[in-house]
């Protein structure tokens, strides 16, 4: 039971609005008021849908590659570029070099000003057909590096499941997008395997479950690394999965 | 917002527990629009939302462990994440009152809407729907805290209303919101 007064500090509490001196006492009733739970549960999705009534705005192209960066940095990965900062001797020769720098350019404004600018600019020209043929040539080895596999149904009940692999060879990664695939019952799930020659028994790849319409769009990792990413199939298995397929296999693509 | 997609980012959740940088990227593909727009709404400057941004990922990856599926959705505990670094540093920048003050003073958006494929259009049109079907005074006191980051004092200040009536509309308010929302996400 939720009175008038709890459902006020639960929808202040959502919002952030809840004063210290209530916040302790309202956050210990949590842990044993299943019903205040499910409250503040569900006044805070209400209260987060709000962010979509806002705007949409895309956030700078390079912010993606900036925070990549960052979160190598914390993980330990080494930097591509070795800060200026960090190498010895940089507070002697910087002023020194940076002098040398502007003593250059002033000499080389004053002497051979339109010539350099000249040269610059057919340089730019130069550097920015070299950054498209390099795009184009990463992008043609990257789509060299997935492999498409369809999966056909083995099943008598579901002969129109069918399944797609996209599978990324450097990533060891891929995604399956599967249709009018049959839902399981809770205690069952669907488990993905890899052949790969390598390996004496398929590798696992995962478990998933389809929704009602038989759909589901699975990104998995395989546990071991594949090299021969030769046939994918799924089997039906007990729930969470087996370390060996056991049960029946009901789709099957190479 | 569906189940489906739920799961798919819980998924992700549990991999990049498991530092996997892909299902990061993924994750920040799915998110960064509509994470970018809440702390963009409430900053009104996007070099600040882009460092809220990038403190939010920071967090998901090397917090990702305290998702807990059963407070909500990957997708509400990162809003909830963004909208709690923004006002953070909203608080510290003195700009509350002019910004909530702006706040107040707008009328109805019609700009555009996510479309970012997990947030698609048809559900930022119900939530939008349902917030016009809040009245004024409901709407203005809860948009003052959501994106304004005002106290209850603060919030009665500006709307020049004693504060017992402040909570009472935002009682009111957030279940009415419930209410609409219901089922419908």
């Amino acid at each position: 039971m939720i009175n008038e007064q709890l459902e006020e500090q639960a929808s202040l509490y959502v919002l952030g609005l809840l004063p210290e001196s209530e916040l302790a006492e309202f956050e210990k009733q949590l842990p044993g008021h299943a019903d205040l739970r499910e409250l503040v549960k569900q006044l805070q999705a209400s209260a987060d849908w709000l962010a979509l009534t806002t705007p949409q705005i895309v956030p700078a192209a390079d912010l993606k590659s900036k925070i990549l960066a960052a979160i190598d940095r914390k993980s330990g990965a080494p930097d591509k570029i070795v800060p200026l900062r960090n190498s010895a001797g940089f507070s002697v020769w910087f002023p020194w070099s940076l002098a040398a720098c502007f003593a250059i350019l002033a000499a080389v404004s004053f002497s051979e000003k339109n010539s350099v600018h000249q040269e610059i600019t057919e340089l730019h020209a130069k550097v920015s057909s070299l950054e498209k043929n390099l795009a184009a040539l990463e992008n043609k080895d990257r789509f060299s590096q997935m492999r498409i596999a369809v999966l056909n149904s083995l099943l008598e009940n579901s002969p129109k499941a069918v399944a797609v692999s996209v599978w990324d060879k450097e990533k060891q990664n891929g995604v399956l997008i599967v249709e009018n695939l049959q839902p399981l019952p809770p205690d069952k799930d669907y488990q993905l395997w890899v052949i790969d020659s390598r390996y004496a028994n398929p590798v696992d790849a995962g478990v998933f479950q389809v929704d009602a319409a038989g759909k589901v769009r699975f990104q998995f990792k395989p546990k071991l690394p594949i090299t021969n990413f030769e046939k994918v199939a799924v089997s039906q298995e007990r729930k969470g999965g087996v370390p060996k397929a056991v049960g029946p296999m009901v789709l099957l693509g190479s | 917002m569906n189940e489906e997609n739920a799961k798919i980012d819980r998924q992700l959740l549990q991999q990049i527990v498991g530092r996997d940088r892909t299902a990061f990227a993924s994750f920040y593909d799915r998110y960064s629009t509509v994470l970018f727009s809440v702390a963009v709404r409430i900053l009104r400057d996007q070099k600040e939302a882009e460092d809220v941004l990038q403190d939010v990922f920071l967090q998901i990856w090397e917090k990702a462990e305290n998702y807990k599926a059963h407070l909500g959705t990957p997708v509400n505990w990162t809003i909830t994440l963004t909208r709690n670094k923004a006002i953070d540093r909203l608080r510290s920048s003195q700009r509350r009152h002019r910004l909530a003050e702006e706040f107040a003073g707008e009328s109805e958006s019609h700009s555009p809407l996510p479309q970012s494929g997990i947030i698609d259009t048809e559900k930022a049109t119900m939530v939008r729907a349902a917030i016009k079907n809040l009245p004024t005074e409901q709407r203005q006191a809860i948009g003052l805290a959501y994106f304004g980051g005002l106290t209850q004092s603060e919030i009665s200040e500006s709307l020049n209303e004693p504060l017992g009536t402040i909570k009472a509309r935002i009682r009111r308010g957030m279940l009415k919101l419930r209410e609409l929302l219901e089922g419908a996400l």
